[in-house]
Order: C-alpha cells, then sequence, then structure tokens
C-alpha cells in the first residue's frame, strides 16, 4: 500500500474525539455544546479542548448566545473546515480502495 | 489491518453523521395525543352535526391546529426537559419536509371553505372529497419528513397513502348508498385518529422493548 495517503490524513481531524465532532458538525448546520457532549458522551473538558484546537486550526467557529436567559454555545463548521473534512474522508475513501486491490 | 482502521473510520463518521441528521425527539407521546385529539373531534363532529361542507373544514382544520400546537408544546416540553434547544436542526429539517403537502391541505380548505360558504345543505359528499385529500396530502407530508426521522414513519406515510387510494376505489363502486351512511367525521376519527393512536401505541410497546434490552 502507497503510505502517503496515510502520511497526508490531516492529523487534526485523524484523532478520534475531534473527528467525532467534525462527523457531526458535517451532518448539521450547527450545534450546541451540551449536544456535542451528550451525544459523545465526553466531559465538558474534552470538548472544549478539542472544539479549541479545531478552532485554532480554523475548522470550526463558535458563537455564544443567550435562550431562555442561559448562555448558549454553538458550534459550526467554517468553509476550510468543511472542506479539511470531505478531503479527509477522500483520503480515508481512497486508502480502503488501495488495500482493497492488493488483498 | 490498516484497511480495517480506515474501513472502521468511514463507518463511525457515517453513523455519527446519521445520527445527527435525524430527528430524536420521542415521537410515541406526539402520536398518542394527536391519535386522541383525532378521534375526540371525530366523535364531537359526529355528534354535533356539522354537517355542510364549510363547518366540517372549519371544524377538522381547527382540530389539526390544536393538534400542531399540541405536538409543538410537547417537543418543547421534552428539549427543555433535555436541555437541548427547541428548534434544532432535525427539528428546522423536518417542518420544512412537511411544509409543501400542508400548506397545498391549508390553500385547499381556504378555497374550498370560499367555495360553499353560502351552502347550508349537506355537504357529506364534498367532506368526503376533502378526506380523501387530507390523507394523501398528509401521507406526502408523513413520508417526507421520514427522511428525518426514523425509518417507521415512511411506512406510517405510505399507510395513509393507500388509506386514500383505498376510499377513492370505494367511492368508484356504483352503489354508493353506503356512502351516505358513512359520517366523514367518523371517518376521520378513524383514519386519522385511529392511524396516530395506533402507531403511537406502537411506538411505546417497541420503545419499552429497546429500554429494557
Amino acid at each position: 500500500m502507497n503510505p502517503e495517503a496515510f502520511l497526508n490524513l490531516d492529523r487534526v481531524i485523524h484523532e478520534k474525539g475531534r473527528l467525532a465532532i467534525m462527523s457531526m458538525l458535517a451532518a448539521s448546520p450547527e450545534l450546541s455544546f451540551t449536544e456535542l457532549r451528550d451525544a459523545l458522551s465526553m466531559t465538558d473538558g474534552n470538548v472544549t479542548t478539542h472544539i479549541r484546537t479545531l478552532q485554532e486550526a480554523g475548522y470550526v467557529a463558535v458563537a455564544k448566545s443567550y435562550q431562555n436567559k442561559r448562555p448558549l454555545t454553538t458550534v459550526s463548521l467554517t468553509t476550510a473546515g468543511r472542506k479539511a473534512f470531505t478531503d479527509y474522508v477522500d483520503l480515508l475513501e481512497k486508502i480502503v480502495q488501495q488495500t482493497r486491490k492488493i488483498k | 489491518m490498516e484497511t480495517d482502521w480506515a474501513a472502521e473510520h468511514l463507518q463511525t463518521i457515517r453513523t455519527l453523521m446519521e445520527r445527527t441528521a435525524v430527528y430524536r425527539r420521542a415521537l410515541a407521546p406526539i402520536m398518542v395525543w394527536n391519535g386522541i385529539a383525532g378521534i375526540f373531534a371525530g366523535l364531537a363532529g359526529w355528534k354535533l352535526a356539522f354537517n355542510s361542507a364549510h363547518v366540517f373544514i372549519v371544524f377538522w382544520s381547527t382540530a389539526a391546529l390544536l393538534a400542531i400546537i399540541g405536538s409543538f408544546l410537547l417537543v418543547r416540553r421534552q428539549a427543555i426537559k433535555d436541555s437541548e434547544p427547541f428548534w434544532s436542526p432535525p427539528t428546522r429539517r423536518i417542518a420544512q419536509a412537511l411544509l409543501p403537502p400542508l400548506f397545498i391541505g391549508a390553500f385547499l380548505n381556504g378555497c374550498a371553505v370560499c367555495g360553499t360558504w353560502s351552502d347550508k345543505s349537506d355537504g357529506s359528499y364534498l367532506a368526503f372529497i376533502q378526506v380523501l385529500f387530507w390523507l394523501f396530502l398528509y401521507g406526502c407530508a408523513a413520508h417526507s419528513a421520514a427522511f428525518f426521522m426514523t425509518r417507521g414513519m415512511k411506512l406510517f406515510g405510505w399507510i395513509f397513502i393507500a388509506a386514500g387510494c383505498a376510499l377513492f376505489l370505494a367511492a368508484t363502486v356504483p352503489d354508493k348508498n353506503w356512502l351516505s351512511g358513512l359520517s366523514p367525521h367518523l371517518l376521520m376519527a378513524g383514519t386519522f385518529g385511529g392511524l396516530h393512536l395506533a402507531y403511537g401505541i406502537y411506538l411505546y410497546l417497541t420503545e419499552k422493548g429497546k429500554n429494557a434490552s
């Protein structure tokens, strides 16, 4: 198998927790912090750390607002984040196809 | 080995995306509420003899509006309980999927009410036609919404469409005496009320089974 495809995988997205967050955001225009935390059974600290990493990479945008007088944090994919996610999935599919050919 | 992790990653991505896109609020209480409201309205309309066409349409439009308001309140209660936003992306998608057939239904209702406003005679036949339209349109609406909900909703939509087809075929038989003896209100109670209630009970039983496992 060509190892180049594996080396080209986006390391920011490749981490399990961040990949899960990116996958959920790819299917929805935006999600609240609590929705992500509950759906992925993560701790507040874990979600915060992953979102910060994704935000620093320019893949997600975080918006803070109020709903029913309670603070609401929503997260959404940026254009760069959506492209990075699509590229990542394409690369994964290539890896699967390449290895199937070898088999 | 490497294929396994890549394929597993793809499967995880797919599962997470599907789970996020699908509407997750419990449907059972909504279905039971709509079923009870439908049956109650059907019996009330039949007992009160709301037989002229425009009264029939206005009565059932009001009943539908109350059923929708009740459903939204149930969704809101669940959202508050789970500390989630009420107007979530899946809820928005479902509302958008439901909107075109429901808009057509409302438009046809408006036209039919305007056209029969001064007619005080028995409007059972027109009411029967209206029930057919409602069954078809509601079936289409449920089927569209099912793309963002549990798979059973697609079948639920098809049952409404099938019920509409069966009624239409029954109405084409030469001997229509049976039609005059059939109250459109009871027809509404049996179809809209009965089907919602049956699906709600089914959901309660299956959800309990899932929770127990």
